[in-house]
């Protein structure tokens, strides 16, 4: 299995009465962290769905972790872990409860599943609030539950559906933190859902991207936030002319901020880029301006959106 | 990426030197699962459970605690009394749980929806069906449960009378041999009326996601047949006995009647029809509440 993909779908289609919210989507998704992003109403969860099982496609085929979605729903349960988007929490249960009962239901023996309970509810960072009722967890919280209860039964691969609504910055950053420590240190294949690009490009290392049902991009991190052309040179000094002395000199240069942005002459070349540094360092010399910060920008997600659109 | 080795009992970062512990909250499991079984139990055992209201808060203690006390007071009462009057006064079975009968739907429709309608009003559906639970395996579990709860309630007055009117005589060895086969009629009184109040509680539970709703439509739905078939035979001139069969609540008292082998001067002016009508009354009620508490479950939106 390590060598083969998590995911794998072919012409899936899923149709509610008139509405297509799946489009005979062909994706490919290698273990690692995905990202799979598309606005609301774009069929995520749709798809998330059918992969779980819980709804059948209209036609098309699915593999998950080399087992096909129909035939082989028993052995897919107990490899998958699902994080629904909405509440999902008894509020008169506590998180051990609910946590240990949820893994006696994945067929945990009684003594493991409260050991298992515990352990998962530590890795997400609830302690002495665990046992209390849910009912009085603040969104933090409750997310936290949410992923240990998927967690619980020892998944190979977690199926996250906006693992990150409703959440505060810091609590976004903790859960992100979380989501990729999971994913990397225990080597968990996360499917990770959101319709904010910024957040998933800090801890995936692919992205789909899907609109009204239909495939837009699916894509390997690297390929999308690699270096790009632009050279970004902050210096301590003029911005304004240090970047008219540069367009004196041939160079393609613009000011962004306090940052100039310098357009490397061939990008794939290291020549061009000696050639970018060597005229930078002229210029900086010149005008007697310290060199603060110099880097290859890298791609932004966001570009992604650019493509598509 | 290949995956990394787990290795029991250490969270080991696959990157590092292989010494470091990064987390102790989190290892792989390698034990040892009992599978759909295992699940089923525990979907089982945690529904019977909260219908006796235990795990759950006070609150949801009050109507079990309240309809069992209110159930077996009377029965003990009666033994009380024959106790005292050396056996003079007879034990009315099925008269004593025909009066109870409305309290064991007290019982349903304050319960029933603890079990089955907080699943989809907190949706917890969808995180059972991603698991070693079937949508029929949910369903099946929930419906025993609920059966096996409310026929220990349904059971418990019975029983008591019988084990109390063995115990309470002169010679309990001679009395048992007497009346041993009382036990059938005691055992199939509570199976059948439990079987049909589960079966109308359940179909109604699961189309009712609000457990608040659920109760009410549970309560009402008795309440309203009973209604219905007392119009049907006082207004409409419908026989008393045809008109009986729509109300479950007067239908389960009066086979209890008859099959404790009692009478009321009713049914000797307006003999009922035989025993077996009602069997198949009640059986029906379960089985339909069960197929429609399947039904519900596989079509549902989880």
């Amino acid at each position: 299995m390590n060598t083969s993909l998590v995911i794998e779908t072919e012409g899936l289609t899923r149709r509610f009465g008139a509405v297509v919210a799946l489009d005979s989507l062909t994706i490919r998704i290698e273990p690692g962290i995905t990202g799979l992003v598309g606005a609301n109403g774009a069929g995520k969860s749709t798809l998330l769905k059918i992969l779980l099982g819980l709804v059948a496609p209209s036609s098309g085929t699915a593999r998950v972790l080399d087992h096909e979605i129909d035939a082989d729903r028993h052995a897919i349960r107990r490899l998958v872990g699902y994080m629904p988007e909405h509440d999902c929490l008894p509020p008169d249960m506590s998180a051990t409860e609910f946590v240990t009962w949820l893994a006696r239901c994945s067929g945990f023996p009684p003594a493991a599943a409260r050991e298992r309970a515990a352990e998962v509810l530590r890795h997400v960072g609830l302690f002495e609030e665990r046992y209390r009722p849910m009912g009085g967890y603040s969104t933090g919280m409750a997310q936290r539950v949410k992923l240990a209860q998927a967690l619980v039964h020892d998944p190979t691969l977690l199926i996250l559906d906006e693992p990150t609504n409703g959440l505060d910055p810091a609590g976004r950053d903790d859960m992100l933190a979380l989501i990729e420590r999971t994913g990397r240190e225990f080597g968990i294949s996360v499917l990770v859902s959101s319709h904010l690009l910024g957040e998933l490009e800090r801890i995936c290392d692919g992205i789909v991207l899907i609109d009204n049902g239909r495939l837009i991009r699916a894509e390997r991190l690297g390929v999308l936030t690699g270096v790009t052309s632009t050279l970004i040179v902050e210096i301590d000094g003029d911005s304004d002319s240090f970047a008219r002395a540069l367009a004196g000199m041939g160079m393609h240069a613009s000011v962004d901020r306090q940052a100039v942005l310098v357009t490397v002459p061939d990008a794939t070349d290291a020549q061009g880029e000696r050639a970018a540094f060597d005229a930078v360092r002229d210029v900086a010399v010149l005008q007697c301006a310290a060199i603060l910060r110099m880097e290859r920008r890298r791609g932004h997600l966001e570009d992604l959106f650019d493509v598509a659109s | 990426m290949t995956q990394p080795v787990p290795t029991p009992g250490l969270a080991v970062d696959p990157m590092s030197d292989g010494s470091t512990i990064h987390d102790l909250g989190y290892r792989r499991y390698a034990g040892e699962r009992v599978g759909a079984a295992g699940a089923w139990n525990a979907l089982y055992v945690q529904s019977v459970r909260t219908m006796f209201g235990m795990g759950r808060p006070a609150k949801a203690k009050v109507i079990p605690i309240l309809v069992i006390a209110a159930t077996m007071l009377p029965a003990l009462a009666i033994l009380a009394a024959a106790s005292a009057s050396n056996g003079q006064v007879p034990l009315r079975y099925g008269q004593l749980i025909g009066g109870q009968l409305l309290l064991f739907v007290l019982f349903v429709a304050a319960q029933v929806p603890e079990v089955l309608s907080r699943d989809q009003q907190h949706q917890l559906l969808p995180l059972l069906f991603t698991r070693d639970v079937t949508r029929a395996s949910y369903a099946l579990a929930r419906f025993g449960a609920i059966f096996s709860a409310v026929f220990i309630v349904a059971l418990a007055p019975l029983l008591l009378l019988y084990v109390g009117e063995i115990g309470i005589s002169k010679n309990p060895a001679a009395t048992f041999r007497l009346m041993g086969d009382r036990i059938w009629p005691v055992l199939g009184q509570s199976t059948l009326s439990a079987f049909a109040m589960t079966g109308i509680g359940a179909a109604l539970a699961a189309w009712t996601p609000r457990r608040a709703y659920a109760t009410a439509a549970i309560f009402g739905t008795f309440l309203l047949l009973a209604a219905i078939a007392t119009g049907l035979d006082d207004l409409a001139g419908v026989s008393r006995r045809t008109a009986e069969l729509l109300d479950p609540i007067r239908a389960m008292g009066t086979m209890a009647m008859i099959l404790f082998a009692e009478k009321t001067r009713g049914m000797e002016l307006n003999p009922p029809p035989s025993v077996g009508v009602y069997v198949a009354l009640t059986l029906g009620l379960g089985a339909s509440g069960l197929l429609l508490l399947l039904w519900r479950m596989r079509r549902i939106r989880a």
